[in-house]
């Protein structure tokens, strides 16, 4: 993270800092990445409205990533990104089972999911690649970073 | 501090009032699903749902409450959801689902208390 010699308060996520958390695939667990979200996201410098929205949105890409998954299998690794005017957030499924193939909560779920992604952020998608699952969106500032 | 994840159900009348606290996601909603099964198994299938002690919601909760929409529709029942919260109901409006749910403010505008 920044200090204050980068002219961020210490307080502050400056441009390319980068912070990740990895926790095991399990749906309680999820929260976690919405409480780190929230704390992130206040310290890039997002207002309290985008803040919650982002909180939401974590949880909604963790269940991307974790659609058809074992929940006792593996490991979600999210990672959040800063830079000067938007923040990125990946949610990569590691597992060593094979990659999941199904949205185990169905089509409708899915749909919830996007549609909420789709309101609340400015770009979303949703990837497999080399047997991992990497859901990831982009939330731009509504002002330059402080 | 975060208020825990609770269910409490009642009955008014025909109608059965179940009150959620706490926040309601992938971890709690199979709990509210299997409640609100319980219930529209028993016959139950004129739901009030209390969202007002919520403090969060995602879209699993989003699917039990359409899926216990649906049975409780299909045995001539209803559900309606209570909420007063603006970040509760924004989810349902950028779902479309608040045209789905009948929703009201407060349990005293469904003629409980």
């Amino acid at each position: 993270m920044s200090d204050v010699s980068d002219g961020v308060g210490v307080d502050t996520l400056g441009v390319g800092d980068r912070v990740e958390l990895t926790f095991p695939a399990r749906g309680d667990l999820v929260v976690l990445a919405r409480l780190v979200s929230s704390a992130i996201s206040a310290r890039a410098g997002f207002d309290i409205e985008e803040l919650e929205d982002l909180r939401l949105a974590v949880g909604e890409l963790c269940l991307l990533a974790l659609q058809g998954s074992d929940a006792h299998h593996g490991e979600l690794r999210v990672e959040f990104t800063c830079s000067d005017e938007t923040l990125d957030i990946s949610c990569t499924l590691v597992s060593d089972g094979p990659a999941p193939d199904a949205w185990s909560g169905g089509a409708e779920a899915l749909q919830l999911s996007e549609q909420i992604l789709a309101a609340l952020v400015d770009e979303y998608g949703r990837d497999d690649q080399d047997g991992m699952v990497r859901a990831w969106l982009r939330k731009r500032r509504r002002g330059p970073l402080a | 501090m975060e208020q825990q994840f609770q269910i409490e159900e009642r009955s008014e009348g025909s109608a059965t009032i179940v009150t959620v606290s706490g926040e309601i996601d992938v971890a709690t909603a199979p709990q509210l699903q299997e409640s609100l099964h319980a219930l529209i198994a028993q016959g139950r299938s004129s739901l009030v749902i209390d969202l007002l002690a919520v403090t969060f919601l995602d879209s699993t909760a989003l699917g039990v409450l359409v899926g216990a929409l649906k049975r409780c529709r299909e045995q001539g029942g209803d559900l309606q959801l209570v909420m007063a919260d603006a970040r509760i109901m924004k989810i349902f409006e950028i779902t479309g689902l608040i045209t789905v749910f009948p929703i009201v403010d407060s349990l005293a505008a469904v003629g409980h208390s």
